[in-house]
């Protein structure tokens, strides 16, 4: 459905205060480095990197507002950057930060200028409208101009304005940004039955890591404009499940030794709020769980003790951080 | 076209919604009426005429165009913002052109302007400043036709310098200066009757010349026979020849959008 090969994008920046009047000095920045994937019909892929690390570059040219300097983009049999008034008639595009609806009329009206645009069949059209508005609860506010509704609602009527027109591919970037925790949830459960009933294919961008760990069933990390993983979200857990963190509270700040694990124990001093607390992270196949336990107990005077499993949040943070080699 | 008719019907919908704001532009206009008029009045000093052109036709020129300069006023930033905000790559989404989506919506918001702008401080003018009538129907009908004509060149310059923002930061005094041209040029505020005749030949031969005057001369009858062919041509011509400017700054403009990445 979606190829991509050796893409390629270098930014011109005009260098700040090194230019005179009538000529400047460039700097040249690759925002995306030699990315290749593939995509299949029907899968829901999530894209995440730091910020600045080239997934908004890589979604514009894949939706065919921006050129590739090298490589290709093949999308459903089109070529974006080629072809695009043909290619944008076929997918949707939802950008959280930028709405798409007219400030000023009722949203419902928004929605009938997109049937005009797409040239939506009447009837596709109100079948559409009618299961969108039921299973994103809009029937309330449907009729409101769009100024006076809020963030979430907003959001919903982008992601029904994406739709309208039924694309075989849709791209969200950064969906859920700005919402509250049962309208992320809400645009989730949407995401995922829209994927499951219609099968349409998906890229979705985001910060937030529950969004892929309950949308997507893949994953593509991007930093500094190289891919640095594309895999499945399970699989990145599991092979960061042997990370371990241990939380001690301590009754005091007795100096203690844990050299027999030399470097594969880092200990980190969390202490807050008076309480003495320390942080244990370890590998737990090269050091076993309970010969590390054996030893803070042996070695401190513990109060509390928790163990922890990495999250996908944590993993992440330490792949951008570059604690962690993939 | 349905989605082009569309974009001008949601627009002309849209501007119902500032009522005052609606209410505010005919004072405006009335008052820019009251203002030129207590001017001119003053000029002409109760003389009948200034190297043969009345006080009168001096009026009726001002209110037309005048009157439609505020009916065609639109917002001039919007592509600028669009293009400065990184908004324009949402509408190059769009399985639809750009340009004309834009050319619908300032028709629709203009149309509704006409009407609720132009008409009322017509009327108010005509029964208290007093204007000329139409020397006949078929130059009223004429004069239509060529406002309609001169509405589409106004536009055309406008759309060429709101591209420019694809290269500059800062097209905004750009546009200022280009109206200050256009408000001189084209004789809205001093009538063209008045210009010495060199400048008045270097205006022949820029469009601004067919923006208001060439409607007014027609509904004044002042253009004749053969004379209103060439005018009319004219404009066309001048439509056609923007036309193709805004476009190739459009596409090159974009290109680099696309290329170079905004």
């Amino acid at each position: 459905m979606i190829e991509v090969k050796n893409i390629s994008k270098v930014y011109k920046i005009a260098k700040k205060g090194k230019h005179g009047i009538f000529s400047r000095e460039y700097e040249h920045r690759r925002a995306v480095d030699d990315i290749s994937f593939s995509i299949n019909e029907g899968e829901i892929v999530g894209f995440i990197g730091p910020n600045g690390a080239g997934k908004s570059t890589t979604i514009k040219m894949l939706s065919g507002i921006l050129h590739p300097d090298i490589g290709s983009i093949c999308v459903n049999g089109y070529i974006p950057y080629k072809q695009r008034k043909k290619y944008v008639a076929n997918i949707g595009v939802v950008f959280g930060q930028k709405s798409q609806l007219n400030w000023d009329l009722p949203l419902i009206e928004s929605f009938e200028l997109i049937r005009y645009i797409y040239k939506i069949p009447k009837k596709k059209y109100e079948k559409n409208l009618a299961k969108f508005i039921d299973l994103l609860d809009m029937r309330e506010f449907i009729n409101q101009p769009v100024r006076q509704l809020s963030l979430g609602q907003k959001m919903r009527g982008d992601i029904v304005a994406a739709l309208l027109h039924s694309p075989k591919i849709v791209f969200f970037d950064e969906p859920t940004i700005g919402l509250d925790v049962v309208a992320k949830e809400k645009i989730r459960e949407f995401i995922k039955y829209l994927n499951r009933t219609e099968n349409i294919t998906m890229i979705f961008t985001t910060h937030d890591m529950q969004d892929i760990e309950k949308v997507c069933d893949r994953l593509i990390i991007i930093d500094k404009g190289h891919k640095i993983y594309d895999g499945t979200v399970s699989e990145i857990k599991r092979k960061y499940a042997a990370r371990k963190i241990i939380e001690a509270e301590m009754a005091d700040d007795s100096a203690a030794d844990l050299a027999k694990f030399g470097n594969n124990v880092k200990i980190t001093d969390i202490s807050e709020h008076g309480k003495i607390c320390k942080r244990f992270e370890f590998d737990s196949e090269r050091c076993p769980v309970n010969e590390v336990m054996g030893s803070i107990f042996s070695q401190y005077d513990v109060n509390d003790i928790s163990i922890k499993e990495p999250e996908i949040d944590g993993i992440i943070r330490d792949i951008y951080e570059g604690e962690l080699q993939l | 076209m349905r989605a082009y008719a569309e974009f001008a019907v949601k627009k002309f919908r849209n501007q119902t919604a500032y009522r005052m704001d609606c209410f505010m532009g005919i004072l405006k206009t009335i008052f820019s009426f009251i203002v030129y008029f207590s001017i001119y009045k003053a000029l002409y000093g109760g003389r009948s005429d200034v190297d043969g052109i009345t006080l009168n036709m001096v009026v009726t020129n001002f209110i037309i165009s005048l009157g439609l300069s505020n009916a065609f006023d639109f917002n001039e930033m919007f592509l600028p913002d669009k293009i400065s905000w990184g908004e324009i790559s949402n509408e190059l989404l769009k399985p639809v052109s750009f340009r004309l989506r834009l050319l619908s919506e300032h028709i629709g918001e203009s149309i509704f302007k006409l009407v609720f702008n132009f008409v009322p401080s017509l009327i108010f003018a005509a029964f208290t400043i007093g204007m000329m009538p139409p020397s006949s129907a078929i130059n009223m009908l004429l004069m239509a036709i060529s406002a309609v004509m001169g509405y589409l060149i106004l536009w055309e310059l406008s759309f060429i310098v709101q591209t420019w923002s694809f290269w500059l930061f800062s097209v905004w005094g750009i546009i200022v200066m280009k109206n200050v041209l256009v408000n001189i040029m084209t004789g809205a505020m001093i009538p063209l009757w008045f210009m010495p005749s060199m400048l008045r030949g270097i205006i022949s031969f820029t469009p601004f010349e067919s923006v208001y005057f060439t409607p007014v001369r027609l509904y004044l009858g002042q253009i004749s026979g053969s004379e209103i062919a060439v005018c009319m041509i004219n404009q066309a011509v001048w439509i056609v020849v923007l036309f193709v400017i805004g476009d190739i700054f459009w596409k090159k403009g974009t290109k680099k959008l696309v290329v170079q990445g905004g």
